[in-house]
């Protein structure tokens, strides 16, 4: 009884002490000149869905909800934003070389189509970012179409 | 006050613990590299006819270009296998060979093509590395990465012959395309299932 007391007040204190190490945030107020919106023509129907479904993680901005200011949601969270942006940042598009954007809408369509994008870890707390099929083609004929265009342009 | 002080000293070992993960990974790709040289002088030696035609063409003389090409062919080898493993492995050399590119000795128009591709052929060899279990993703990566490796060695020259080789079928008939040292067929996306379909568009040399 004594050591079951001992470890629950252990576990109460240790969830305590690690909320005051909190990640950094990925917010970020200002206009950015390498959006997506602002190089390529991009629909607001697939504006809607992309800013809905996958700028949590691949934008300057994140929508964050209550519980990632526990630890350590916020940890593993802040590890898959960043691991997200470093793979492909809307807001950073314009900054790529024009190859690595072919590539990236190539990845886009790809990941949307085969289903590996959202992550099924990220629409199982955010239901409203499942796509459904109609959806998905919107995404994937905008980005294969997009991709086309750029090409036919170089 | 005892559990107080144990708590804070576990949390803190926790979170140093963390820190540490990322140096092993820091060490992990400094190792990737020497081994990536390694596999390099391998290639030379089995393969050392055709690497002393490299003088002579004058162009990609360059070992770390060759080791990037040899680490591009050994993913096509392994995808052509149905091999997703070896093809990860090798896919990792590429990413750590081609941010090692010497470009001493490029000419402007060389260089222009390196700075375009590198980024892109990094990533793709990385994702191919960190696939080892999806075969189809490391081929559309693989896709890709041939085009910027195609583009590449245009400009750049090869110290050994290279095809360009097309395979229609794959992608839904859409087609690809891919580099091969040699002649012979032994087509990487789709495999033991279609080995010999293809065939040989341009000679590069």
């Amino acid at each position: 009884m004594r050591i079951l007391k001992g470890t629950g007040l252990f576990l109460l204190v240790a969830v305590v002490v690690i909320q005051f190490f909190r990640p950094d945030r990925n917010i970020n107020k200002g206009d950015f000149p390498g959006a997506i919106s602002k190089q390529l023509p991009v629909p607001s129907d697939v504006m809607g869905l992309l800013k809905n479904a996958c700028y949590d993680c691949h934008s300057n901005n994140t929508n964050y909800t209550w519980y990632v200011n526990t630890q350590p949601v916020a940890w593993f969270l802040s590890h898959h934003i960043r691991k997200g942006k470093r793979e492909l940042n809307f807001d950073a598009f314009g900054t790529y070389t024009s190859r690595r954007q072919l590539s990236k809408l190539k990845s886009i369509a790809g990941s949307v189509k085969d289903g590996s994008m959202p992550l099924s870890s990220y629409t199982l707390m955010h239901r409203e970012a499942r796509l459904s099929y109609k959806e998905k083609d919107l995404i994937i004929g905008w980005a294969l179409k997009t991709k086309d265009s750029l090409e036919a342009a170089k | 006050m005892k559990t107080i002080i144990m708590a804070t000293v576990i949390a803190a070992a926790a979170l140093s613990a963390c820190n540490n993960t990322n140096d092993n990974k820091a060490t992990d790709t400094h190792n990737m590299a020497e081994h990536g040289n390694m596999m390099d002088s391998g290639m030379h030696n089995m393969d050392g006819k055709h690497m002393t035609g490299a003088d002579h063409m004058g162009m990609m003389k360059n070992s770390s270009m060759n080791t990037v090409m040899n680490a591009y062919l050994q993913v096509k080898n392994a995808l052509a296998n149905d091999d997703a493993k070896a093809a990860a492995t090798a896919g990792n050399e590429v990413a750590t060979a081609i941010i090692n590119v010497d470009v001493t000795g490029f000419t402007a128009e060389q260089k222009k093509m390196y700075n375009d591709v590198k980024a892109d052929i990094k990533e793709h060899g990385e994702h191919i590395g960190s696939n080892g279990d999806k075969i189809a993703h490391q081929r559309e990566h693989f896709e890709t990465m041939s085009k910027d490796m195609y583009d590449l060695v245009k400009v750049s020259g090869t110290s050994q012959t290279m095809y360009y080789t097309h395979c229609p079928m794959y992608n839904n008939n859409k087609g690809a395309n891919w580099l091969s040292e040699v002649k012979e067929i032994r087509n990487p996306y789709l495999g033991k299932k279609m080995p010999d379909c293809g065939t040989i568009k341009e000679e590069l040399k």
